[in-house]
């Protein structure tokens, strides 16, 4: 029994040196930071994070105060930077809950690949915020801006892209997983979207910003930035990123209109499924996607019968022809415009055809420009809505 | 340079070279001593046995001296003399534990027959015979079912203080034990522990023979055999054990009654004491014997081959052996249909986890691990702890504490005070440390939660070893969060594995794994389907049914 009791003792006693909860964080010793924004500076860094003041944001009895903080500090690299903004923020900066971070537009031209580094390095960093860069801004105002619906800015962005990338496929959420592997890979080069503020940014700061029905300084969401390598060379326009969410098999439902006789007829897809082919053709590569779209129709806003089977038919070809457009107008703009391989033609064609692709992928980048590439488009209307014909006939008569 | 032996190892070696040295010397007088403890067993079991060997006297008066001088002429022991016979030349005594026994039938069955009807009998031609007259008494003139015969006084004060009434008469070495016990007792009530919505709502009482009864009555089987004995020198406390013959295993049969007879105890007030005396694991906080307060439980369990042990005087009986699938079996589950028994199993079984684990699970993932929480859910918990002054690990404790408190003060309170507390434990300790800002509003839920779930394990024992255990896993959280609340459960099912009671494992049917068990442990298959008995506690007679699955018969 002494013996038990003695080793008992011991135990404790060494248990005791054993230094234990080291990684202990109480909720309210952390600040939660929701964006960070990276901008270039004179040497280095220029970090800016948000802060979320929690009892603003979910208390029961809010004091008024701003529900998040801006922070910004300088460093020659990030995490010094970081490192640094504890001398403003009293408490321990926690990034797990990290919604999105923001390149400023001109360090994204300068290119992007050293900064990663730190976001895939820092063991608190998830992988699942999306990264965004701030279209002819700086990343410190995006994080400067108060919005109305949501209280945190950074879920008011990451929720507009999930949502717009659902239902109108203008924009792209980009993890950092997804962006490391564009950038490495020879056959595919990376893309963001953009961010960026209306209004003025500085006034976006203010609270009083947020009690307009329309504040008059926001957050939106704007079409895809095309990177070459890590650096941005160029935006496309709406309806090109629309383009290259069909060609990279991303549309979960969009919108499609084209004209009709005297107005505007609007199909909403519902399902799209694209399948992008390459073969190697006499030494030239070739690309063939095959996109299959379901969609119902949306609105017409002229008269066309859409009571009778041939005219459904007319109406799917307009239809699949106003995909195609779409699609090969976003082709030809980035072969044109950018010669840089965001839709992963590279990588189609490296997985068809490896041993072509070794030649090819030393200036994948002139092969793309001229890439031949077909488009074929099988698309259909299932259903016509809640009214079949519309009353757009009665209106004239 | 010097080597420094730290204090508790030096202490340790010198422990070891005592014990060494101690050991040699036994070894050294071993035989001797060994020898003097024989003897001295020896003159104890002697001296003992010179106790009980005193035998009943011929002399009745030198009886009734003894029996006044030995109880040392308590109020309660009342000694009838009397004399019998036409000429009154029968002298009798009758001696009874005044409130033990039924007076008004010692009246009409004994005294009247003895003093009166006698007289009409006309004895007297056979009455020379002593030996004759005891018999001839006791076959002929008490009309009483509960009669034995007593030659020594050992047996005998144990008769007349359970309650029976002694006869002595003159000249014969023999009293008569007449029993005709009767106390004020509890009646058959509702078992206040483990109720039911729907089943018998009997309950066991602290009668040892009405508890036997009650399982008696649910079981007519010759092969229900029940076996009683004394245990406690001062108390004689009567333990009967109940089992299955034929169903329940011999060899546990044996080794229960082997652990009772080892017993030495002077008293044995409930079954607590005997459970503690008899079960596997004292150091553990998971009970290795089961107990309830139901004659239906007790019969169940009995048909699977466990064994009952009955003590008087309470109305808790034990069930051995016991594994952990049968503190989380309530018996309602047999008497309500089999999916909703399943269902409510499952949930108890979810519950028991939620008792043991969601204080340290919060504490865990709110102090290690934010990552884990949904960025929403962490804003809001994080509003919630805005301006609390302790670490989550301390508003845990305080809030359990409380809780502990409450409940303890709850069972121990008068009934007309008990409404009072659960006000002041809601209202004041709830809503006040939150708004006062001591507690967050997310711990408050944490520990409720915590105490309904505990609520919902059918056995007592069981939520206790819970409620000790939840302590030792919010340490483990708070210290190593997720890792240690990890390794506390490897430690506590490694030492569940290690746990047996009566022979058999604790995890059964788990660990070991026996597939056939499955049907009614985590679920309760229809009863047509649990065709046989529990493999590793009745190894005989498996078989339990036949009956097939009810289909219409077209």
């Amino acid at each position: 029994m002494k013996k038990i009791i003695c080793l008992f003792l011991m135990f404790l006693l060494i248990s005791s040196l054993l230094t234990a909860c080291w990684s202990r964080k109480e909720l309210n010793e952390i600040a939660i930071v929701t964006a960070i924004g990276i901008d270039k500076a004179k040497d280095g860094y220029l970090v800016s994070i948000q802060i979320v003041n929690p009892s603003e944001i979910a208390g029961k009895n809010a004091t008024g105060r701003t529900e998040v903080i801006r922070f910004m500090k300088t460093g020659d690299t990030i995490f010094e930077a970081m490192r640094r903004l504890s001398t403003d923020v009293p408490r321990r900066i926690y990034v797990a809950h990290l919604r999105q971070v923001v390149f400023g537009e001109e360090l994204a031209k300068g290119g992007i690949g050293k900064v990663l580094d730190v976001l895939s390095r820092h063991h608190e960093m998830r992988s699942d915020f999306f990264l965004t860069v701030a279209k002819g801004a700086k990343a410190y105002d995006i994080l400067n801006v108060q919005t109305a619906l949501e209280k945190n800015p950074a879920t008011d962005a990451a929720n507009t892209l999930e949502t717009s990338e659902k239902v109108w496929a203008p924009t792209r959420p980009v993890t950092i997983d997804e962006l490391i592997t564009s950038i490495v890979s020879k056959g595919k080069e990376p893309i963001l979207t953009g961010v960026h503020v209306y209004g003025n940014p500085e006034s976006g700061s203010a609270f009083t910003n947020v009690q307009n029905v329309s504040p008059k300084t926001g957050l939106k969401i704007d079409t895809i930035g095309v990177f070459k390598s890590d650096k941005l060379i160029g935006w496309l326009n709406e309806s090109d990123s629309k383009g290259f969410n069909y060609i990279t098999d991303n549309i979960k439902a969009t919108a499609v209109t084209f004209p009709c006789k005297d107005g505007k007829i609007t199909i909403a897809t519902t399902h799209s499924k694209t399948n992008v082919k390459g073969k190697i053709e006499k030494g030239k590569p070739k690309i063939s996607i095959n996109v299959t779209s379901d969609g119902n129709v949306g609105e017409v806003a002229c008269k066309f019968d859409l009571s009778k089977p041939e005219k459904i038919k007319e109406l799917n070809k307009k239809y699949q022809h106003s995909i195609k457009e779409n699609i090969e107008a976003a082709i030809k703009k980035v072969q044109e415009d950018y010669q840089s391989d965001i839709f992963g033609f590279g990588e189609v064609i490296h997985r068809t055809d490896p041993k072509a692709w070794k030649h090819l992928q030393q200036n994948w980048d002139q092969e793309f420009a001229k890439l031949e590439v077909t488009v074929n488009v099988k698309a259909e209307i299932r259903r016509l809505g809640a009214i079949t014909e519309s009353f757009q006939k009665e209106i004239e008569e | 340079m010097k080597t420094r032996i730290p204090i508790p190892i030096k202490k340790l070696l010198q422990d070891k070279q005592d014990e060494k040295l101690k050991k040699q010397q036994n070894n050294q007088s071993g035989p001797q001593s060994q020898d003097q403890i024989q003897e001295q067993a020896q003159d104890q079991n002697q001296s003992s046995q010179a106790q009980k060997s005193i035998n009943i006297s011929l002399n009745l008066k030198e009886n009734i001296d003894y029996i006044k001088k030995t109880v040392g002429n308590s109020s309660d022991i009342v000694i009838r003399e009397f004399q019998a016979g036409q000429n009154g030349e029968i002298k009798i005594a009758v001696i009874f534990t005044d409130g033990l026994t039924n007076s008004a039938e010692l009246q009409d069955f004994v005294l009247n027959t003895l003093m009166f009807e006698i007289r009409n009998a006309e004895l007297d031609s056979m009455v020379f015979d002593r030996s004759n007259l005891f018999n001839l008494i006791k076959t002929h003139s008490l009309p009483v079912s509960g009669i034995s015969d007593i030659n020594d006084f050992q047996k005998l004060f144990l008769n007349l203080l359970s309650g029976d009434s002694i006869l002595f008469i003159d000249g014969c070495s023999q009293a008569i034990s007449i029993s005709l016990r009767y106390w004020a007792d509890r009646g058959v009530e509702e078992p206040s522990s483990q109720t039911v919505v729907r089943g018998p709502k009997d309950g066991f009482t602290e009668t040892l023979r009405k508890n036997t009864a009650l399982v008696r009555r649910r079981i007519k089987d010759p092969n229900l055999w029940i076996d009683t004995q004394q245990i406690g020198t001062k108390t004689q406390t009567d333990v009967a054990i109940m089992y299955l013959k034929g169903v329940a295993n011999d060899k546990t049969v044996a080794e229960v009654q082997s652990r009772l007879n080892q017993i030495s105890i002077d008293a044995i007030l409930e079954s607590g004491y005997i459970e503690e005396l008899i079960q596997d694991e004292t150091y553990s906080p998971f009970p290795t014997v089961y107990n309830t307060e139901r004659p239906d439980a007790v019969a169940g369990a009995i048909l699977e081959g466990r064994i009952a042990i009955f003590v008087d005087g309470t109305p808790f009986v034990l069930v051995v052996p016991a594994l952990f699938v049968h503190f989380l079996q309530a018996s309602e589950d047999y008497y309500q249909r089999a999916d909703i028994a399943t269902l409510i199993r499952l949930l108890r079984y979810f519950s028991f986890f939620l008792a043991l684990l969601t204080p340290s699970l919060f504490i865990a993932v709110t102090t290690f691990h934010q990552e884990m929480l949904p960025t929403q859910l962490l804003i809001s918990l994080a509003s919630q702890r805005e301006g609390v002054p302790f670490p989550a690990l301390v508003e845990a404790l305080m809030m359990e504490l409380t809780f502990e408190i409450l409940r303890e003060a709850g069972v121990r309170l008068p009934r007309a005070v008990g409404s009072s507390i659960s006000i002041v434990g809601a209202l004041v300790i709830g809503q006040a440390a939150v708004e006062a800002g001591i507690i967050s509003a997310s711990m408050v839920i944490i520990v409720s939660l915590t105490a309904i779930s505990s609520f919902v394990s059918p056995n007592f024992n069981m939520s206790i070893s819970v409620r000790i255990l939840r302590f030792l896993f919010m340490l483990l959280a708070a210290s190593f969060g997720l890792f240690g609340i990890i390794l506390g459960l490897i430690v506590m099912v490694l030492h569940l594995n290690s746990l047996r009671s009566f022979g058999v494992p604790y995890l059964a049917p788990f660990a070991p794994f026996i597939l056939k068990d499955q049907k009614d442990s985590i679920i309760r298959m229809p009863h047509w389907s649990l065709f046989s008995r529990p493999r590793l506690i009745s190894q005989k007679n498996i078989k339990r049914e036949d009956t097939p699955s009810p289909k219409p018969s077209n």
